[in-house]
């Protein structure tokens, strides 16, 4: 089987181990945290300390896995196979980093931060709502509200900047 | 010395007449007062929950037995017309004429039929009390005289403002209210109980009391002198201010506020135009300071503060990228709510003070803001926030979807352009009913017909635009849907937009009141427009300040931070308005103020400095 049709499969699998689940969601953490890392110095200082934000969110989400990794309870049931979600394709698909141009704006950061915690929210709410009861399901559950409350924090402030005027 | 007579000292037997009494029940009568009447007039009552501090009591009691106190822990809220005090009472100059019940706006106070108090001389305070609820001594006594509609001294119903049918404005730009005649002007300023809750709210402090004293005493001149100690823009706010005294205003808490902003058109309009310029200049230095200020934005913040500064004697140029003065107000909302001309006379009065306007005149184009600095001792930065916000829905980057305040600069400007046959707005604030009710205008002078759609995200009860602008609107032929949220524009085979897809709006805000829209998606509607308008909010285009002032300067948020004063973190550059505060017309006259006090103090410590040196 060819490289290309082996990601394809892994892609589709039905099933997968815990380990996968959170390597994959480590990754997304490390490149969403490397891509405002990135964007810093390129947006305008008005709106450089939402993506100085955004950094650091990302850089305590990546941290949060990183340690979860390490978590003996977690470890001892790391090869446990969950079910794949819906949302999945979906979530890995956000690794991939857009293209927001040579010094995008506030709304263009905003939407995309919006768009990549929606896709964590519903992934780990499918997880969650999946995986037995036990320290698994607890995790998942955890997970998804963060991401559902750091969501209705970036809309708050989408609201308050293009709907209520910028200032 | 006579001897009394004998019928005087009675039988000898008397004394023994009072045996009688041995033997009869004994009868004990009650030492407490006798039940007073219904409408007796009594200790006083005060409901703190429907007492607003307003003070009317104090101003209306002859006999200064009332005094405003302070409360700890009680409300305190100009915004809505609170403040935190209470009237006590003095009963040694009351007289129990229940004035202040007949006169209190809320109807919070009435008199017991409680009327006993007894003390020692030690206990004298007690006759100075706060009253509540509970009456004078906690013991529940019924009410007495209480406030009734013939009693009522407060006149609840404003007088009603003339304006044009539907009918009849509703293919063209005149402006849509005719304003108070003298009569109407004078029933309406009686209505006034000259409590100043319209001064606490008003970010100006407007001294509206006193303007409405003056109207109701005929004596217009002196009513636009008072509003001309806090406000240069008095047509303007007396004809488009959101008028937050009205808010606040004592007598809307049971009837209709005075109509502060209309007497405010009343008396500007009132008064000759020549007129009102020497009332302006009054209290203008006859001398100059030798310090000049470069002003950016020629709006209602940029030119208030140019007005003061003026006055004190600095030499004032301001700097406008458009052909005329008056920023938003005029640019932004359609002549038939603020006409032209009017706009014109309070600019007028400004420059007939001295201040100097280039117009066509960009900053970062034109000229530079290294230029400014090292051409004046203070720059004010009042640059507005004329860009548009787009939802960036798809389909939103067509040709066709235009922002609203393009639009509504587009018609002052008199700049043609093609009158779509049918239009969606997307928003549900006054700038969505601006555009939507312009373009309606348009339509029917050109099609004979309006085909205008809005559609907002909030519920019709929660709109932001005013009540009266969504009322409005709906006469004049604009379908305004409520709770639709936009997904995409969609356009036709070729190409060409031909509409907007919504859906149904669940909910807008979660349970913690954040901004989390939730929609039906098996609600789908398609609005049919030629054009979308997005009236979704507005940005300051900084973009004149230039990478390295953006850089040197501090920012808070994505705002441009400045101190109390709206000093920059720069020590030259002030900012004022609504690229500061948001969109406020009122907000932007007191912020001109600001930051004219700020730069007047400045100037004159750097004078003070050379002096010295």
């Amino acid at each position: 089987m060819s490289e290309g049709h082996s990601q394809s499969y892994d892609r589709i699998r039905s099933k997968k181990t815990l380990q996968e689940i959170l390597e994959v969601a480590t990754e997304f953490e490390r490149a969403a945290r490397d891509f405002y890392s990135d964007l810093i110095p390129r947006v305008s200082k008005q709106i450089r300390y939402l993506v100085e934000e955004l950094a650091q969110e990302e850089q305590e989400h990546y941290d949060l896995f990183t340690a979860l990794a390490s978590n003996p309870e977690i470890e001892s049931a790391i090869l446990k196979e969950v079910d794949t979600p819906m949302s999945d394709r979906r979530f890995s698909d956000a690794i991939h980093l857009p293209d927001l141009g040579d010094s995008p704006d506030d709304q263009a950061v905003l939407q995309y931060a919006m768009g990549r915690e929606h896709a964590a929210m519903e992934q780990y709410t499918a997880l969650a709502e999946s995986a037995e009861p036990g320290p698994i399901k607890d995790l998942f559950t955890y997970l998804a509200n963060e991401e559902t409350k750091h969501k209705a924090e970036l809309e708050k402030i989408y609201y308050e900047t293009i709907h209520s005027g910028g200032v | 010395m006579a001897d009394i007579s004998y019928k005087d000292k009675g039988s000898i037997l008397n004394p023994l007449k009072n045996l009688q009494f041995f033997g009869r029940k004994p009868v004990t009568e009650p030492l407490g007062p006798r039940p007073a009447s219904k409408n007796y007039r009594g200790f006083h009552l005060n409901d703190w929950d429907a007492c607003i501090g307003c003070g009317t009591c104090q101003k209306v009691c002859d006999n200064a037995a009332i005094s405003m106190v302070r409360v700890p822990n009680a409300i305190e809220d100009p915004v809505k017309g609170i403040r935190p005090l209470r009237p006590a009472i003095d009963y040694g100059r009351c007289c129990w004429c229940a004035l202040c019940v007949d006169v209190c706006p809320t109807a919070a106070i009435s008199l017991s039929r409680e009327y006993v108090h007894v003390c020692t001389e030690d206990q004298i305070d007690s006759y100075f009390m706060l009253p509540d609820a509970s009456g004078m001594h906690g013991k529940p006594f019924a009410e007495g005289w209480a406030k009734t509609e013939t009693t009522d001294l407060i006149d609840l119903e404003r007088q009603e403002m003339p304006e044009m049918a539907p009918e009849s404005r509703s293919d063209n730009f005149d402006e849509i209210v005719a304003g108070y005649d003298d009569q109407q002007a004078l029933l309406e300023a009686s209505r006034c109980v000259q409590c100043g809750m319209c001064h606490d709210a008003c970010p100006t402090h407007m001294d509206a009391p006193e303007y409405i004293r003056a109207i109701w005493e005929g004596r217009a001149e002196d009513a636009v002198r008072w509003m001309y100690q806090s406000n240069p823009f008095s047509h303007v706010c007396g004809r488009v201010c959101t008028h937050r005294c009205e808010t606040a205003c004592s007598i809307g808490s049971r009837g209709t506020p005075i109509a502060i902003r209309w007497l405010k058109r009343y008396a500007m309009d009132k008064i000759d135009h020549e007129q009102v310029k020497a009332i302006a200049a009054e209290g203008k230095v006859d001398y100059l300071t030798g310090k000049r200020v470069a002003i950016i934005g020629a709006g209602p913040a940029g030119l208030t503060a140019a007005y003061d500064l003026v006055k004190k004697g600095h030499q004032v140029e301001v700097f406008e990228g458009l052909d005329k003065a008056g920023g938003m107000t005029r640019f932004g909302i359609p002549e038939y709510r603020m006409p032209y001309d009017k706009l014109d006379q309070d600019v007028d009065v400004i420059t007939s003070l001295g201040v100097k306007i280039h117009y066509n005149c960009r900053i970062g184009q034109d000229r530079s803001m290294d230029e400014l600095q090292n051409k004046f001792d203070a720059v004010v930065l009042a640059i507005g926030l004329q860009k548009g916000r787009s939802t960036r829905i798809p389909g939103s980057d067509h040709a066709q979807v235009r922002a609203a305040v393009d639009l509504l600069r587009m018609i002052t400007l008199g700049e043609k352009f093609e009158i779509p046959k049918s239009a969606v707005v997307i928003g549900g604030g006054n700038v969505a009913m601006d555009i939507a009710r312009s373009m309606a205008r348009l339509q029917r002078q050109e099609y004979g017909e309006v085909r205008m759609t809005v559609t907002a995200l909030e519920p019709r009860d929660q709109f932001l635009a005013d009540p009266e602008e969504v009322k409005e609107a709906l006469e004049e032929g604009v379908v305004i849907l409520d709770s639709r949220g936009p997904q995409a524009c969609t356009l036709d085979e070729e190409g060409r937009l031909n509409g907007l897809c919504t859906w149904r709006v669940l909910s807008i805000f979660d349970e913690n009141h954040r901004f989390s829209p939730s929609y039906d998606d098996t609600d789908e509607q398609i609005h049919e427009g030629e054009i979308v308008i997005e009236a979704i909010g507005q940005m300051a285009d900084i973009g004149l300040l230039g990478e390295d002032l953006t850089e040197a300067l501090e920012w808070n948020r994505g705002r441009l931070q400045v101190d109390e004063n709206g000093r920059t973190s720069e020590a030259w550059l002030w900012s004022a308005g609504d690229c500061v505060n948001g969109p406020d017309v009122v907000h932007a006259v007191a912020d001109g103020h600001r930051v004219a006090a700020s730069i007047d103090a400045y100037l004159g410590s750097q004078e003070s400095v050379e002096a010295g040196a």
